[in-house]
């Protein structure tokens, strides 16, 4: 009887029956939350691809005519300096014609990763919208990339040169005003901006699935 | 042994006179992570407090079977399915806010004000006594972030809930919104906290 | 900047009721004629050349910098000292140095807020927190201009320093270890030695800070190794960064007379009180200095980093009294 008693997993029997419980709740939440979850994680970038490709306007436009974007996502694969990258990439879709692309890539910034999405016109020419998804820069400094007013500038920037962050003041049509107090920040999107355009339009050119 | 305080007692003593970041010194982790703004400062609190909450209630409830050697694994696995819960929920209804607090919802489970009060009092006084307890500390808490976070949010930004509160001249003091900023704000508001007690306790024995 | 001694005034020795310790190495010779005081008045004398330069090149904008700050700085002591129940002493000018060498450091334009919130954080944080003259960790001045620094980057970083509408040239125009940074266009030697370059008032011109500086190596208010361990390593790393890979225009001297390295070695880096005590570890404390100013301008993104190379360096200062401690006279090696 006494060695009955001392064996651990009696002892430990409230542990193992409130673990049971407890499991069994958790169980629960997760599966009457995950697909909302799961949604959310697919809607943040998802959602954003109309604005990026046709803009504010033309997310108005769209939604009184009743239409609706057809949003094809896709992996890409490049191979750069013997290592092969993949970006994930949107086709956008209207009424049977390409409309635009967006492309999701990621850089390094001053503080971290910062990520980003990417609206290209359908020739591949020129930036229809850009979004911040992620970065962790200095709050009140590197953190205004993700602005409307630092954002907007790339739209309808040409993509056959490389933008360029200027610290005093954009001159030329490739560049655009820096952040004052973060050039790095500025920069740092510039160049992911850049690279990604410049390793994926020939791939994307190429390969363009035509619209059913 | 002292007699043990009572239901009122114990809420009013989790507001000031115990309060868990000034008196007690306790969950500073968030304190000091989370308080840049306000929406993020009370989005935590909130998460404290329920998980402060559920945790109190069902320990209370379990407190005449455990077992003085497994106690703190008991506190554990119920204070982690609780924190579990809330970071699913935040992150099925407030993604953006979930994402902004990244980590520190999930390390709400080694948050020490919990088990501190899971030790103190649920596991030793009636369900509504613990209930009570962790409605007030939970309101100590809040109160707590809230005077940090109001300070750095309005120093930082010049707003507050993301409401411009300051002129649009404000000069912008950037580094309270950076970790720096949280150091010198708890700093001077535990001093300024001590301060008042030290006087309030001259004037007791005074009269 | 040596505005700070352990030497107390007699009269505050009595009034306080904890014990005061002197620390200092033997021989423990009792020089009362050097007081706090007349030690601040030598700061003060050398610092007239980088003073009356700062005035006559940036006109205006120093004189309003310099005053904010001198004001603001004595205010805070004030206050603070009142609030400490310690008596107050305006004429020790420990506040004013540290306001004197605060506002010849920060950017002519920058407005005044900045002057003043520096002024404040650097008494209050950077002095009277630690238990006031003698007791910080960090050197006063300095904790007062990073937190602007970063609070106001917009107007405190290299933009900070050029006001387009100014009604001085000299503010026009980017700041030379910017430039370089930035455009890589460099600055004549000459101008940079004489101090006809755009920065912060105090530290533009290297003559003027040669000259203060050797002033108070000469009455031996300023430890001599902690500038030479500055510049000898800046002299090493900045050859052999010149070695290794030339940049166009931007030679060993540039990165002597540029910035604020002479104005920090000879007035920031000596002050007593954020300094080793012995004179080697004087000289690691100045050479730490030298190499993190060379790795902040070589590789980091700000393109000066004498500040935090003296904070960075303040902080280690214990450590290094505890690595060179003083060998008595007559002591031996000891026997392992």
């Amino acid at each position: 009887m006494e060695k009955f008693k001392n064996n651990y997993i009696i002892q430990a029997w409230l542990v193992v029956f409130l673990s049971l419980c407890f499991g069994s709740a958790l169980a629960g939440v997760q599966l009457v939350l995950s697909p909302k979850i799961e949604a959310n994680k697919i809607n943040e970038t998802l959602a954003k691809v109309p604005e990026l490709i046709l803009g504010k306007e033309g997310v108005k436009r769209l939604a009184k005519e009743g239409l609706s974007l057809k949003i094809n996502p896709r992996i890409i694969q490049i191979k750069k300096n013997n290592r092969i990258i993949s970006y994930k990439v949107f086709q956008a879709i209207e009424k049977g014609k390409v409309s635009g692309w967006v492309i999701k890539s990621s850089g390094r910034g001053y503080a971290d990763k910062i990520e980003l999405l990417i609206g290209l016109n359908p020739s591949l020419n020129k930036i229809s919208g850009l979004f911040i998804i992620e970065q962790k820069e200095t709050p009140g400094l590197g953190n205004k990339i993700a602005n409307l007013d630092f954002r907007k500038q790339f739209i309808s920037k040409n993509t056959n040169t490389a933008i360029i962050a200027s610290k005093t003041g954009a001159t030329s049509p490739n560049e655009i005003d820096a952040i004052t107090g973060a050039t790095i920040s500025s920069r740092s999107v510039c160049s992911i901006v850049n690279t990604a355009v410049k390793d994926l339009r020939s791939s994307l050119k190429k390969n363009q699935i035509k619209p059913i | 042994m002292a007699q043990d305080p009572t239901s009122f007692e114990r809420f009013i003593q989790g507001i000031i006179p115990e309060n868990p970041v000034y008196r007690q010194l306790l969950g500073l982790c968030p304190t000091l992570a989370v308080t840049n703004n306000m929406k993020a400062a009370m989005t935590m609190a909130g998460a404290v407090a329920f998980v402060l909450f559920g945790a109190n209630i069902v320990i209370s409830l379990i407190r005449n079977l455990l077992k003085p050697h497994l106690r703190i694994v008991i506190f554990t696995l119920t204070i982690a399915t609780f924190v579990t819960i809330v970071d699913r929920f935040l992150a099925a209804y407030m993604y953006s806010m979930s994402k902004a607090l990244g980590p520190y919802i999930p390390l709400i489970i080694v948050n020490c004000i919990i088990i501190a009060r899971c030790e103190v009092c649920a596991s030793k006084q009636s369900v509504i006594t613990a209930g009570a307890d962790a409605i007030g500390q939970s309101i100590g808490f809040g109160l707590a972030l809230a005077s940090i976070a109001g300070v750095r949010e309005i120093l930082g930004t010049g707003m507050f809930f993301g409401l411009r509160v300051m002129p649009l001249t404000w000069p912008d003091w950037v580094i309270m919104v950076l970790p720096p900023g949280a150091f010198f704000t708890l700093g001077l508001l535990l001093g300024t906290f001590n301060l008042i007690e030290s006087k309030m306790a001259k004037n007791k024995n005074k009269g | 900047m040596a505005e700070k001694k352990q030497e107390k005034k007699p009269g505050q020795a009595e009034t306080s009721i904890t014990p005061h310790i002197q620390v200092a190495f033997s021989p423990h010779f009792s020089d009362y004629s050097l007081t706090t005081q007349k030690v601040m008045m030598d700061v003060l004398i050398a610092l007239i050349p980088v003073t009356g330069m700062a005035i006559y090149y940036f006109r205006l904008y120093a004189i309003k910098q310099i005053l904010v700050c001198l004001i603001s700085c004595l205010i805070a002591e004030a206050i603070f000292m009142k609030m400490r129940k310690k008596p107050f002493s305006l004429f020790d000018y420990s506040a004013a140095i540290t306001g004197l060498i605060l506002g010849l450091s920060l950017p002519g334009p920058a407005p005044w807020y900045v002057g003043v919130i520096g002024s404040f954080v650097a008494i209050g944080i950077g002095k009277v927190i630690f238990g006031g003259l003698g007791m910080n960790l960090f050197n006063p001045a300095m904790v007062g201009r990073a937190f602007v620094m970063i609070s106001f980057a917009g107007v405190m970083a290299a933009s900070g320093y050029i006001d387009v509408k100014g009604t001085v040239d000299a503010v026009s125009m980017a700041t030379p270890l910017n430039a370089f940074k930035q455009s890589g266009t460099s600055t004549a030697i000459l101008d940079l030695f004489l101090g006809f370059t755009n920065g912060s008032p105090g530290e533009v011109s290297a003559l003027a800070c040669l000259l203060g500086g050797i002033y108070l190596c000469i009455r031996k208010t300023a430890s001599w190794e902690i500038p030479t361990g500055v510049i000898i390593t800046v002299i090493i790393i900045g050859g052999l960064s010149d070695f290794l890979s030339p940049q166009e225009g931007w030679t060993l001297f540039h990165h002597l007379f540029s910035g604020a390295l002479l104005f920090g070695a000879f007035f920031i880096a000596t002050d007593p009180v954020t300094s080793p005590l012995t004179p080697r570890g004087k000289f690691i404390f100045g050479a730490g200095i030298g190499a993190f100013v060379m790795l902040l301008r070589l590789f980091s993104g700000y393109p000066e980093g004498v500040m935090f190379a003296v904070l960075l360096m303040n902080a280690v200062t214990p450590l290094i009294n505890r690595w060179v401690p003083h060998k008595t006279l007559g002591e031996r090696k000891k026997q392992r």
